[in-house]
């Protein structure tokens, strides 16, 4: 059996190395049934060492699978599955019997964390964060050590501190620590870019066309121009304009009603509460 | 149970038979027949003086007869380790909470008890027993717990005296399963701080032996943990001739089997008996599971506590991911349906913590938040249990960014953190917490939270990180960071730390925006060591949006322009705030009214004496009828003459 799932492992890695995506999920589910066979697809301490790292190995090439077909869902499950894998890997005292090697734990990782910011579930982020970080201290090193942790949280630190520039730039040139990770980067710039465009219309009052090109990091005057007829901006004499809050002075009127709606309400609990304790 | 009455009341002479303690009465005559000057201190000053002064000679008396070493100050260093509210010297924190008073009111009635408690000298066992049967009003808490014992009588041995302890605590046991009343037990848990030194495998072989008859299981299972198993035929070779009177073979409580057993685990754990104590643990669950027993679910929750703690301390420790607490998880989480199932609070809460802790020891955090998710932590659990949650719960919800959240449960954590010295380590570490959360909602901790004594050592890196943060210095944040990272990585807060970056250059660009009308970019990055421009006016860009300052920017000339500061007294926020506040003096008032107690049973004291009154009115009633009738027939009578 094990046999048979190295076969289907060279298979496997053959099929990703040529990008046939649909030939890879076909040999993953054959991979998975074979590894349900042996008991092997969830983990436990009895389980052989060879049969844990052939595991692995199948379920990181469905994730990274998952991944190139821009598949969330999946990717995160497949996340979830390695789980129990990696928990063995984390075990100091595992370490001279398995060989963890070829493990491509950081890796998974780091797009995970990715996956969670460009979806913005940040609570979640630094959840698994929080784990890293411990781990890491534990054997006295930095999380930011590795290179593929180091990359999602750079960029969740600029982000959150508003280096939108340094969130371009490395999501732009070769400073993506793979090829995967790369596959995320449409989606950061886009999420910046709506960023950017929210930030701007409070920030500026107007804004030369050319300026908010390289401001929003755009190819092209036109595709700014398309860019603020979508935001519903205005666009006059080469600048552009941002809609400045109408409803400043019909609020401040309905503020006064709300408000003194709420002081006569609590000036009437304070009454009460004040009737019940004399 | 109003304290200041009770108190008031046995220092008083005049104490009436009737009143709640008449056992203190009795013990405080006996004291003015043995000291007289001291016997009736007439203030308070005098009392404590008093109390300091024998304290102190008690405790001389005790390190020269024998050899007791004492780690505080003569003078008045006894009076916290003697005070059974939270003390015990353990570092873990607030270890000794596991079974310790239901509130805050609890504490406060201990202390006062301990204030009067010293100057008593409590009858010996014997005839204290004698009073107590004696007087049926006993049902009442006096405050004399075992600790009063110990520093009373420094003659006796302490091991005979830990023994009496012991025995007295069986008493109280006894009652509290007769009048069905927690409180008592509680009471027996707080001595436990205060005898723990005296544990030693004697005075347990000798109050086993005693209580126990031979064949008993439960006595050969507790002494085999304290490797005695052979302590009765010893015992009875010794005994002899001495003690036929032994106790009659009756059925023990499973309490006291509990309690014993209490007192085993923590004497394995003082002995730093790790490995046989966490087995003794194991099987002493496997045997408490099978009683379902209301009056001792203070105990066992007492029980689980010292079970995880044991664990905590076995290689491999916590943060590795294969540690030896992850083991004990399926047990506690056993542990909590059936307490959830028996109603059983004080158990529920207790494991609920334990598994927090656990889980939070090895950073599952989502599992940890999925257990508070599913389970509603009881509201009436134990002051100190709901600290501890609250603390988890804070820590929890700030590594989820919860920010909000995180700060109201770790305020509500540190204003119900205990304020013993011994519980000192929960205080500071969730002070930590609360300044590192404050940091990170924008606000400036009060300076006054680090000028407390407990804290101000512990907590001086965090001061200087605030001190960094409220100026919006980044290079002096990201030195504190590096020089105190150690520390920080220690209490955990290492990470949240990091995420304060952000909130130094917010700060930074809210005093740039104030001070200056109009400043250049440029300015802006060299002043907050930024690496661009371009950052900095992506950053200040940001900052407008989130409102933190009230700015515009030109890009053509690069520069922030700041806009006119509105009142603030124009706009809503005063009456809100003044709402708040109003509210929470409102809130307080409502739980403080909740939170009175009242002493049990008391209502059918005013019952009868009403009954009584009624029955006096219907007999006046009845004089005045007949009276009436006399006179009448008086009346009749004069008429007739």
């Amino acid at each position: 059996m094990a046999a048979d799932l190295r076969s289907l492992l060279t298979e496997l890695h053959n099929a990703l190395n040529r990008n046939q995506l649909d030939a890879t999920n076909d040999l993953l589910s054959r991979a998975k049934r074979a590894l349900l066979l042996q008991n092997a697809l969830i983990p436990t301490p009895s389980t052989s060492p060879e049969l844990v790292a052939l595991g692995r190995e199948v379920l990181e090439i469905g994730a990274l699978a998952a991944i190139r077909q821009t598949d969330a869902p999946t990717f995160t499950r497949y996340y979830q599955q390695l789980q129990p894998f990696y928990d063995l890997e984390r075990d100091s005292t595992n370490a001279g019997k398995m060989d963890f090697k070829t493990s491509q734990r950081s890796k998974i990782t780091g797009l995970y964390l990715l996956l969670l910011l460009s979806m913005g579930d940040s609570a979640t982020f630094h959840t698994v964060l929080e784990g890293l970080v411990e781990e890491a201290s534990l054997k006295d090193k930095n999380v930011e050590d590795d290179v593929y942790i180091k990359y999602p949280v750079d960029l969740e630190r600029n982000l959150m501190e508003g280096s939108y520039d340094k969130v371009w730039r490395e999501t732009n040139s070769e400073r993506v620590p793979s090829e995967e990770f790369a596959l995320f980067s449409n989606v950061l710039v886009g999420t910046i870019r709506s960023e950017i465009a929210d930030c701007s219309e409070k920030a500026y009052p107007s804004l030369p066309i050319s300026n908010a090109k390289n401001l929003l990091f755009l190819e092209s005057e036109g595709a700014v121009i398309e860019f603020a007829q979508q935001r519903g901006w205005v666009l006059r004499d080469g600048r552009i304009y941002f809609p400045v809050e109408p409803e400043a002075a019909t609020r401040s009127e309905k503020d006064i009603l709300v408000a003194s709606g709420t002081i006569i309400e609590n000036a009437i609990g304070y009454a009460r509460e004040l009737e019940t304790i004399v | 149970m109003p304290a200041e009455r009770r108190s008031l009341r046995s220092n008083s002479k005049s104490d009436t038979s009737s009143s709640a303690n008449g056992d203190k009465a009795r013990s405080n005559s006996q004291n003015s027949g043995s000291n007289k000057d001291k016997a009736t201190p007439t203030t308070r000053a005098a009392a404590s003086k008093a109390k300091n002064t024998r304290a102190a000679s008690s405790n001389n008396n005790q390190s020269s007869n024998m050899g007791e070493q004492r780690d505080q100050p003569q003078a008045n260093g006894s009076e916290p380790t003697e005070n059974g509210v939270n003390g015990s010297e353990d570092v873990e924190m607030g270890e000794d909470s596991a079974g310790a008073p239901t509130s805050s009111h609890n504490a406060r009635k201990d202390r006062k008890g301990d204030e009067k408690m010293t100057v008593v000298v409590p009858p010996s066992k014997g005839s204290r027993l004698a009073g107590e049967k004696g007087q049926d009003q006993e049902g009442d808490v006096s405050m004399e717990g075992a600790e009063g014992d110990e520093k009373a009588e420094p003659e006796v041995d302490p091991k005979v005296k830990a023994v009496q302890d012991i025995k007295t605590n069986f008493t109280l046991l006894e009652r509290a399963v007769a009048h069905f009343d927690p409180r008592f037990t509680l009471r027996v848990l707080r001595s436990i701080s205060s005898m723990r030194k005296h544990i030693t495998a004697e005075v347990l072989v000798e109050v086993i032996v005693d209580t126990y008859p031979s064949s008993n299981p439960t006595a050969t299972f507790l002494l085999e943990a304290i490797d005695q198993a052979d302590a009765f035929e010893s015992a009875t070779k010794m005994d002899i001739e001495s003690d036929k009177a032994k106790l009659p073979a009756k059925e023990s409580l499973p309490e006291i089997d509990t309690y014993l057993s209490i007192l085993v685990q923590i004497y394995l754990y003082d002995r730093k008996d790790i490995e046989k104590g966490a087995q003794f643990s194991t099987n002493l669950i496997e045997r408490l599971r099978t009683l379902n027993r209301r009056t001792l679910d203070s105990l066992a929750a007492r029980v689980y506590f010292y079970y995880s703690l044991f664990f905590e301390q076995i290689a491999p420790l916590p943060p590795s991911p294969a540690a030896a607490v992850t083991t004990i998880r399926q047990p506690l989480l056993a542990a909590l349906r059936t307490a959830v199932l028996r109603k059983d609070v004080d158990t529920q809460a207790t494991v609920m913590t334990l598994l927090l802790r656990n889980y939070l020891s090895t950073s599952h955090i989502s599992q940890a938040d999925l257990l508070i998710s599913h389970n509603r932590f009881p509201l009436s659990a134990s002051n100190n249990q709901i600290a501890r949650y609250l603390y988890y719960l804070g820590r929890i919800r700030a590594i989820q960014l919860q920010y909000t959240d995180a700060h109201g449960h770790l305020i509500s954590a540190t204003r119900k953190s205990p304020s013993s010295h011994s519980a000192r380590g929960f205080y500071q570490a969730s002070h930590k917490l609360l300044v590192v959360v404050e940091l990170l909602m924008g606000d400036i901790p009060d300076r006054a939270i680090f000028r407390q004594t407990t804290l101000e050592r512990a907590m001086h890196p965090y001061f200087l990180l605030v001190q960094a943060v409220s100026v919006g210095d980044l290079d002096g944040f990201l030195n504190i960071v590096n020089t105190h990272s150690a520390t920080f990585r220690k209490d955990g807060t290492y990470t949240l730390i990091l995420r304060l970056r952000q909130n130094v250059i917010k700060t930074g660009i809210r005093m740039m925006s104030l001070s200056y009308s109009r400043i250049s970019l440029r300015d802006i990055c060299l002043r907050l060591g930024l690496d661009s421009e371009e950052s900095a006016e992506y950053i200040v860009a940001k900052a407008i949006r989130d409102g933190v300052i009230e700015a515009s920017l030109d890009h053509e000339n690069g520069f922030m322009k700041s806009k006119e500061v509105g009142d603030i007294y124009a706009t809503r926020e005063p009456g809100e705030v003044f709402h708040e506040r109003i509210r929470a003096c409102l809130a307080l008032h409502d739980e403080s009214v909740k939170a009175m107690r009242f002493p049990m049973n008391q209502h059918r004291l005013e019952l009868k004496s009403a009954q009584e009154a009624r029955e006096r009115e219907r007999e006046l009633a009845k004089e005045i009828q007949e009276g009436d009738m006399d006179d009448e027939d008086a009346g009749g009578d004069f008429d007739a003459i």
